[in-house]
């Protein structure tokens, strides 16, 4: 049995050590990097594919239906409203029809009206708030099947240029992904269930894996701050990585529980 | 009194306030801080319901377009509107335990849910076949350990491929384990960062700013 190393009373000690940190890493490495220059990021092709993906839409005069997830409210809704408020902005420059299925969570009426107002402030910032059509942000249902329904009939009937499904999307992703396929739109998405990646990077065009969606905001922004954030994400991972790899040999060839019990405290 | 609601700092300011509210009893013994943010929670749950009916009213206001206009598949939403109104007129006046509502529910929602459940086993098909052609090494590989996975989950394995179980739990154990909590190490770590940028007001395009106002 794993052992904290040490113990203060009234507060999870671990935990709040590993906040601190966490944090003290991010402050740092993000001032570090704001003196230094632009640091490397490596390119997300889905990420990038999604002014193509507007673009071809354009070019084809068909729609451009995006669509934020129907989870709860968590990072992947928000990292989701991020592209939405992208997507909304270039299709209101290019005066390209956007659609957004909305619902499909008990959860999904308050998501809707961020959603969109996010819209309608992109089409009143590019000045052409008269472009902005809430009839295009219909709400399917509350409930998962019934959305599904109502999305892949917009799918048939609109045949959009370009779907990109972005948020949590749970088995419904398949449905909407396929059907997409089928009309002949170039389909993004985002993968957040573990359970359903595989699938997903099957059926659509470009995925967005792991952390690559709550990235997007960051990434599209081409903000030097926001860059270097990605940054810290990926020296988080390393050193993730590193804590596997040490405490599986200290573990297994020095028997040795001091990762454990690090992690336990 | 609008700027008040308009302003980036004040929305922020709100936000890190319940932000701390909610995140600080997670690692000091506060029971009335606990209490408190049970509260808020509940009441922010309940605010938020209310949004139901701005939901009901885009549906019917897009609907009764649809009608009126005489759209392709128009004759569905007289349909949808219907239901729509007899599930809320018996939900309100009887409650959700009435036999109508229930009938409604169980021979009407659920069964139709079910259907479109179901039609994932075709669309799962349909993908997984355009995605395994073997054009590269590394898709033979998916084709060879997709099917030994499948053929395992399938009924009957055990009597027709014997041998069969041994290969397919060392692929799930350990490729499918190391691949699924790869996955998750890397969202919690994406989520933790994308926190911090909204905390420090670089991220607020979920609180209705746009870059050009931030």
């Amino acid at each position: 049995m794993p052992k904290p190393l040490f113990d203060i009373r009234g507060i999870p000690s671990g935990r709040f050590l590993g906040l601190v940190l966490v944090i003290m890493i991010a402050v740092l490495a993000i001032r570090q990097m704001r003196k230094k220059e632009l640091p490397f990021i490596r390119r997300v092709a889905a990420i990038d594919a999604i002014d193509d993906a507007v673009g071809r839409s354009t070019e084809m005069g068909r729609p451009v239906l995006v669509s934020y997830g129907i989870g709860d409210f968590s990072y992947s809704l928000i990292a989701a409203l991020s592209i939405l408020g992208h997507v909304s902005r270039i299709c209101a420059d290019t005066d390209t029809r956007l659609i957004v299925p909305t619902g499909g969570g008990h959860t999904s009426y308050l998501a809707r009206e961020l959603a969109v107002d996010i819209v309608r402030t992109q089409y009143v910032l590019a000045g052409k708030p008269e472009m902005f059509r809430e009839d295009d942000m219909p709400f399917l249902s509350g409930e998962q099947y019934s959305y599904t329904a109502g999305y892949v009939g917009i799918l048939v009937r609109e045949h959009p240029g370009s779907v990109i499904m972005t948020g949590s999307h749970a088995s419904e992703a398949m449905n909407i992904a396929e059907t997409a396929n089928l009309v002949g739109a170039i389909t993004i998405t985002s993968g957040t269930y573990v359970s359903n990646m595989a699938a997903l990077a099957c059926a659509s065009d470009y995925i967005m894996l792991m952390d690559e969606q709550p990235a997007a905001g960051a990434y599209l922004s081409k903000d030097r701050e926001q860059l270097a954030t990605i940054r810290v994400q990926d020296i988080y991972k390393v050193l993730a990585m590193t804590l596997v790899v040490v405490g599986l040999i200290l573990l297994n060839v020095f028997g040795s529980g001091f990762f454990l019990d690090l992690l336990s405290t | 009194m609008s700027w008040l609601f308009k302003s980036k700092q004040v929305n922020l300011a709100v936000l890190v306030f319940f932000f701390l509210v909610g995140f600080v009893p997670y690692f000091f013994l506060m029971p009335q801080v606990d209490d408190a943010v049970n509260k808020l929670s509940l009441i922010a749950a309940t605010t938020g319901q209310f949004t139901v009916a701005i939901a009901i009213y885009s549906q019917w206001r897009r609907s009764l377009r649809f009608i009126k206009e005489k759209r392709k598949g128009w004759a569905y939403h007289i349909y949808l509107l219907a239901l729509m109104s007899g599930m809320t007129f018996i939900g309100f006046a009887w409650g959700k335990s009435h036999a109508a509502y229930i009938w409604l529910t169980s021979a009407i929602v659920t069964p139709l849910s079910s259907v479109a459940y179901g039609i994932l086993a075709f669309y799962m098909f349909s993908a997984l076949a355009r995605a395994f052609r073997a054009r590269s090494l590394k898709a033979a590989f998916l084709i060879v350990s997709g099917c030994i996975v499948l053929l395992y989950q399938a009924p009957l394995t055990g009597a027709y491929f014997p041998g069969i179980e041994s290969y397919a739990v060392f692929l799930t154990d350990n490729f499918g384990m190391s691949l699924s909590r790869m996955f998750s190490i890397a969202i919690i770590i994406g989520g933790i960062i994308l926190n911090i940028r909204m905390l420090t007001g670089r991220e607020l395009a979920f609180l209705g700013f746009a870059r050009e106002e931030s």
